[in-house]
């Protein structure tokens, strides 16, 4: 397994029990873990039944846990942004200004860039302090077009940069009887800014292609829905390059069945299962099975042993 | 019969004149000016083009400019709204006004 791994998956699957799960796991086997939930419902704490924080909260030996939240990350941002225009002199501007912030902060793609600048921040930061980082991510679509982000907006940032770039020189040239001091294009407070965000994404893209470093599971339930939208799921993610290594399917119903109810359920579980084998065969499939009662930090460790098969 | 002094006036204001007139400096100065500002005018765009109400998916990070582009912010906004202003700036592109 790779040194960072996202778990993804349909709502209701079993993403959190899962990832938590293979976090005990990795932490038993002595490798330093850290798992990250950026799920908006923040399961994790229920889980391991601790107050878990946007801190990095040690669990149990070997293993740290952290809950990051796209709406509380888009906050500090704008805060910061707020704090830095105390410079701006006019209030009319101030005012109009303010207006700009408080619509960014309410449009859909706000919170999901916070995420996505935090858990980027986490990648390089922590990458060096552990021996593993686990992502417990939001539902599929969510996930899928967070880790899509880097292509659409390195293009963006290129071309501001040449914008803001001509601009500049040409400013340079009218004030310098038609020489450009070419200084001044780096001095610039704007260019700074969109490069080092332009470094960041970089950073993140060959991060998120590395084979070698970061891949993704897929958490499914022997069901028609989770099939189908992890199939559509896998190739969006590998058109971005970013690998897919395996597929747990969560939830398995034990063998022996009595009532015809659930004989049947276990009929069509085992065709799905079928079909699992069949659409997803380059991956790594493993089956967890159904529990009788939840996961908690009690039983955690019975569960997590059973990941020793999955490699 | 012209005294030295007008002259000399004569002559300082012909100077003054085809000076003026062949200024190839002042002209292009004035054009180096009006690109840069156009193309700043583009940047603001792609920046916070939703301020107009053209959606941009990048907004967020935009915003963390704001502070430093606050004071070009209002000018861009009637220049982008009001269109006869445009046009009056490419108008004399042509050099017209010179």
């Amino acid at each position: 397994m790779n040194k960072i791994i996202f778990f993804g998956g349909k709502g209701g699957v079993g993403k959190t029990t899962c990832s938590a799960s293979y976090a005990v796991y990795s932490a038993d086997m002595g490798l330093k873990t850290l798992l990250v939930s950026t799920d908006p419902a923040h399961s994790t704490s229920d889980i391991f039944e601790k107050n878990i924080t946007d801190t990095i909260t040690n669990i149990m030996p070997n293993l740290d846990a952290i809950e990051i939240s796209g709406e509380k990350e888009s906050k500090l941002y704008m805060d910061s942004v707020r704090k830095s225009l105390k410079n701006v002199v006019s209030p009319v501007i101030v005012k109009e200004i303010n207006k700009q912030i408080d619509a960014a902060s309410v449009s859909p793609g706000t919170e999901e860039a916070a995420l996505f600048d935090k858990m980027i921040d986490i990648i390089t930061e922590k990458v060096k302090d552990y021996d593993r980082i686990i992502f417990d991510t939001a539902p599929t679509g969510h996930t899928v077009r967070l880790l899509t982000l880097p292509e659409l907006l390195g293009g963006w940032l290129e071309t501001l940069i040449s914008k803001r770039q001509k601009s500049v020189s040409l400013m340079s040239m009218a004030n310098h009887n038609g020489y450009a001091d070419k200084s001044e294009a780096e001095k610039d407070e704007v260019i700074k800014i969109l490069k080092r965000r332009l470094d960041k994404i970089n950073l993140a893209k060959k991060i998120m292609m590395d084979e070698k470093l970061l891949s993704f599971i897929f958490v499914i339930n022997a069901e028609k829905l989770p099939i189908d939208e992890t199939v559509k799921a896998i190739n969006i993610l590998e058109k971005y390059n970013i690998s897919v290594d395996g597929i747990i399917v969560n939830k398995i119903l034990p063998d022996n069945m009595q009532d015809d109810f659930w004989k049947s359920k276990k009929e069509q579980e085992l065709k799905y299962l079928e079909i699992i084998r069949e659409k997803f065969k380059e991956k790594k499939i493993f089956k967890l099975p159904m529990l009788d009662e939840d996961m908690k930090s009690d039983n955690i460790g019975e569960i997590a042993a059973k990941f020793k098969d999955f490699k | 019969m012209l005294d030295k002094e007008k002259l000399k006036d004569i002559l300082e204001n012909l100077r003054l004149f085809f000076g003026a007139a062949t200024d190839f400096n002042r002209k292009s100065r004035s054009m180096l000016f009006k690109e840069a500002h156009n193309e700043m005018d583009e940047f603001i765009l792609l920046c916070f083009g939703d301020i107009l109400g053209i959606p941009i998916p990048t907004t967020y990070y935009s915003l963390e400019l704001l502070p430093l582009i606050a004071d070009d912010l209002e000018g861009w906004q009637q220049r982008m709204i009001n269109r006869l202003y445009v046009w009056e700036e490419k108008w004399s592109d042509y050099g017209f006004d010179a």
